[in-house]
């Protein structure tokens, strides 16, 4: 359809080869036939004379071809040229064209490269035919995903259209004579690399039957763990490496890029044990699956849902209110951001469309102004469509430059957003690191450009080369029926622009005003001066071995120069990694199944306190007293004590956790482990010395810069035990950072969007106002003749405008209000209805449309009556 | 057919796309029939070069002057190419006659002045 369309454009008809030699030839059989009728001769004496008078038919051939193939090309560079000089006789129209089509584009470009990394982080798997499958309830969603034992059976046994994956993750350290490094890494069923069809740099998958309790313990190796750690020596395929004390030979080296389910440094196989099969209460294995040959998405989650309602059967006290559902791998890599993908989406878009708004407005404007040149040259005899065709060349020249800026704008804004993200964050969005330029989400991007500003083009082309000459001509192009319907789709153009402008304005304050909050709300612990780091225990050291190690470090770190104090505890405040723990209050009634109480599970050395920067309300933090053998001591957070206690002291109640009963010996301020936006937890305190732990992390609050420290910290710890490995290394400002980062983010992104909008927005108020002032030069002179006063035409002209932008202002209105309840989710003591926010942006916009129509208002009203009369 | 070059007209540059035009005006015509009739019309005096006839017809027809169209030809079992007029090949065709009137006018006047007064 529109190749015809082009055709016909650019050749018109042009005839084929085989049409032109019929015709030759339909020639030479006339001419033979009149011959011989004429002269009587035979028929090939006729058609040797045909051919002779003919001449050279080759010849005649070529000529007519030539006539078309010079047609086209010659009309095409005579396009372009005089496009090209049309352009440039007018470079403000130009530039602002392809800015404002360029940011558009270029944003567009940008975000879905964005969404396209983050969707499929690993290109190189077979990611369409991949699966997640998870098991929530409606009491733990969204936090929860993963899939009990017994359901992990089920799905290997009972789904013949997917092949399922098991995955723990798996914590673990390599020793180093310089000290130990933790390592992140998963422990998966043998076979995961065959599903999944990974690429090898090196070596192999695990065999089918590894992981067997007390079977050979075998490893595969990240690429980057491999080239870091063992500078990618393809001698350590077959060799024997220690993890965590034991040893474990390499199979293989993944391939660059290469990770399942997430970025990790080893992978070691695990085989679950038929006995598990039972276990439907504890959910702990992440489940992935790739589908079979002949298996459908469709056929997939049938299958997974009629599993799930037959373990709902199986065992209805532990499983009823738990879905079982097979989703797309992408929306394992994207659960978390899919809010902001969606808010990122929505933004782009409407730039995109602002963008082209503007285009297609400027395009307007120009033809408005050009009514009377198209009205002469089609008064002159040039053809309706070579006039269309002036004009799109024209618009695709402008579209072309655009795109190319664009282009290199969203190279830049990729990049940019990439080195935007704390290395710390991106870690959990693997596809983040690799973020490009996505190729595909470019072409479709410049292919809508292209189209927009093409249809924008010709459409009001096609109008415009109907005018009436007569009209046009006789009136200098002025007050024609064209010119105002013209100006009527301009201002509803602007009223869009403008309305896209308070929108994505709207949304960037919001944002704003949240991280703003959020970096001066109080998280209940010193962000300054502080320093946390992972520390990981070697497996099967004994408890008393670790009891001792912690009580060591304790003492070192805290009698070591310029650290103020030191503590140790299972998670970091605002770190959103956390360990939960069920607990029970004597007295009150057990919780139904599958809501029972819990709180966020912190053992604690007695400094902890200090060194993290809460403090204590009532009674005392943990003590060096508290060690085995002494009081089972607790200490619970504000919260909690009020939620249980109200009114009361909390000091001697009992909380039962697990089997055993501990004593409330203080009560402290309330701190925020998931971010300020999360809802506060209960909080318990216990001693590290009677229940130690394999995987801690210690703060250290610092008189110097944190930073500084880390080389001490990382000293006093190696000596105190070599086998000790200390993970990364952040102050509690980077911790924040990394928090707030994706919302800083966010909120920076909108409020760019939202400047290249509102000058969009602004630019095309500017130009309609101009023009229409320019337009009724006449008008208004008449309007001094008459006794007009210049108050009366300024008031009179800013009141258009002021017109215009408060129809914006309440569409806009409109469009920020759905716009804002995407936001919802991410505003931190912000509502999305928040009355300051949406009032003090439209009288911003307001401020800036008065200021963009004062301009020509003020012209307007210093017309000159007797100038504008002659002009006539 | 250099034997009878003497006897026979040579075209004047643009003239040909005229006649072609006048010729259209009185009805559609394929390529062969047009140059017949060129050839009839003016006695067999004008011998239209089959090599030039079709680049023309071409020509004009890019420029929108005429239309094709393979139609039936009448007696024949036969699909032929047809040419026609459009509008514009009408306007074309009256301004290149009276450009071609007062060249041939102005020429007269040099080749046979008229005696003063």
């Amino acid at each position: 359809m529109l190749r015809r369309l082009l055709a016909r454009i650019w050749r018109r008809g042009s005839p084929s080869d085989d049409e032109i030699a019929q015709e030759l030839q339909d020639h030479l059989d006339l001419e033979t036939e009149a011959l011989g009728a004429l002269r009587q001769a035979t028929p090939s004496d006729a058609r040797f004379a045909a051919k002779r008078r003919f001449g050279n038919v080759a010849a005649a051939r070529e000529a007519v071809r030539e006539v078309w193939h010079w047609a086209w090309f010659d009309e095409l560079t005579q396009d372009l040229r005089h496009g090209v000089r049309a352009l440039v006789r007018n470079p403000g129209y130009s530039i602002a064209v392809v800015v404002t089509l360029a940011m558009g584009i270029g944003a567009a470009a940008a975000t879905y490269s964005l969404s396209h990394a983050i969707h499929n982080p690993f290109p190189r798997l077979p990611q369409h035919k991949l699966l997640w499958i998870t098991q929530t309830s409606a009491a733990c969603a969204p936090d929860c995903t993963e899939v009990s034992p017994a359901g992990f059976a089920a799905l290997r046994m009972r789904a013949p259209s997917m092949t399922p994956i098991g995955v723990f993750s798996w914590s673990t350290l390599l020793r180093e004579p310089s000290g130990s490094v933790s390592l992140r890494g998963f422990r998966v069923t043998p076979t995961a690399f065959q599903v999944i069809e990974a690429p090898f740099a090196v070596g192999r998958g695990f065999p089918n039957d590894a992981g067997q309790q007390g079977g050979a313990k075998l490893v595969v190796l990240s690429y980057d763990f491999w080239v870091r750690q063992f500078g990618a020596r393809a001698s350590v395929v077959d060799s024997i490496i220690t993890l965590g004390g034991d040893p474990y030979r390499v199979t293989g080296v993944l391939d660059k890029d290469v990770a399942f389910p997430m970025v990790a440094d080893v992978y070691a196989p695990f085989m679950p044990r038929v006995s598990e099969a039972s276990i439907h209460d504890s959910r702990n294995y992440s489940v992935f699956a790739r589908l079979t040959p002949g298996g459908t998405m469709a056929t997939a989650a049938a299958e997974t849902r009629a599993i799930g309602a037959q373990l709902i059967r199986e065992s209805p006290t532990t499983d009823s209110g738990w879905v079982l559902r097979a989703r797309p791998m992408a929306d394992f890599h994207t659960d978390d951001v899919s809010i902001i993908e969606t808010i990122c989406a929505v933004a782009a878009l409407l730039v995109f469309v602002a963008g082209c708004m503007s285009a297609a407005n400027l395009g307007l404007s120009r033809l408005a102004a050009r009514q009377h040149e198209l009205a002469l040259r089609t008064a002159l005899g040039v053809g309706r469509w070579r006039l269309v065709r002036h004009l799109l060349t024209e618009a695709l020249l402008l579209s072309i430059v655009a795109s190319a800026l664009g282009a290199a704008l969203a190279h830049w804004g990729v990049h940019a957003m990439r080195d935007a993200i704390p290395a710390s964050f991106a870690a959990f969005l693997p596809g983040w690191a690799r973020l490009d330029l996505d190729l595909g989400a470019m072409t479709f991007t410049l292919g809508m450009a292209v189209l927009a500003v093409a249809a924008f083009a010709v459409l009001p082309a096609l109008r415009a080369t109907h005018t009436d000459l007569k009209s046009a001509l006789s009136d200098g192009g002025r007050a024609s029926t064209g010119a105002v319907r013209s100006t009527r789709s301009r201002a509803m153009l602007i009223v869009l622009e403008v309305s896209t402008a308070l929108v994505l304005l709207t949304g960037a304050t919001l944002l704003t005003r949240s991280v703003r909050n959020m970096i001066t709300g109080n998280a209940g612990v010193r962000i300054d001066h502080t320093l946390v780091m992972e520390l990981t225990m070697p497996s099967g050291i004994s408890d008393s071995a670790m009891i001792d190690f912690y009580q060591h470090v304790d003492a070192n770190l805290n009698s070591a120069p310029s650290i103020r104090a030191a503590g140790i505890a299972t998670s970091t405040p605002l770190s959103n990694s956390f360990a939960g723990a069920v607990f029970q209050i004597p007295g009150r009634s057990p919780a139904p199944k599958g809501h029972a109480l819990s709180a966020i599970d912190q053992h604690v050395t007695p400094r902890y306190a200090e060194a993290s920067g809460f403090h204590i309300v009532s009674g005392r933090m943990i003590g060096q007293q508290d060690v085995r053998g002494g009081l089972h001591a607790v200490v619970i957070n504000e919260m909690m004590a009020e939620a249980f206690w109200p009114g009361e002291s909390a000091i001697g109640r009992i909380v039962n956790i697990d089997t055993t009963s501990w004593t409330v010996v203080g009560v402290s301020s309330n701190v925020h482990h998931g971010g300020l936006d999360e809802p506060m937890r209960y909080t318990m305190y216990r001693s590290i010395f009677q229940v130690p732990l394999q995987n801690s992390v210690i703060a250290v609050s610092t008189s110097g810069d944190p930073a500084m420290m880390r080389d001490s910290v990382r000293r006093i710890v190696a000596r105190t035990d070599p086998s000790a490995a200390l993970g990364e290394m952040m102050t509690m400002e980077d911790m924040q950072a990394r928090h707030v980062s994706p919302f800083a983010m966010m909120a920076d992104m909108l409020g760019v969007l939202a400047v290249v909008t509102i000058t969009i927005a602004v630019v095309g108020l500017y130009g309609l106002i101009a023009y229409g002032v320019a337009q009724r030069t006449r008008e208004l002179g008449v309007r001094v003749a008459l006794g007009a006063r210049p108050r009366d035409i300024l008031t009179h002209v800013v009141w258009g405008a002021v017109r215009l932008t408060i129809v914006a202002l309440v569409v806009g209105l409109l469009g920020a209000a759905l716009f804002a309840r995407l936001l919802v989710a991410l505003l931190y003591r912000v509502t999305a209805g928040d009355p300051g926010t949406y009032i003090a942006v439209s009288a911003g916009l307001l401020t800036v449309a008065l200021i963009a129509a004062l301009i020509p208002s003020i012209r307007a009203a210093r017309v000159d009556p007797m100038v504008a009369l002659r002009g006539s | 057919m250099p034997a009878r070059s003497s006897d026979r007209l040579e075209l004047l540059q643009g003239t040909l796309d005229m006649l072609i035009l006048k010729t259209l005006l009185f009805g559609p015509m394929h390529g062969h029939g047009i140059g017949t009739s060129i050839r009839q019309t003016t006695g067999e005096s004008l011998v239209v070069d089959h090599g030039s006839l079709y680049p023309a017809l071409h020509r004009l027809q890019r420029d929108g002057f005429i239309t094709s169209k393979w139609e039936k030809a009448p007696g024949k079992n036969r699909e032929l190419k047809y040419y026609r007029l459009t509008a514009a090949g009408r306007r074309q065709l009256t301004r290149a006659e009276s450009r071609w009137n007062d060249l041939v006018h102005a020429i007269g006047r040099v080749m046979n002045p008229l005696p003063e007064g």
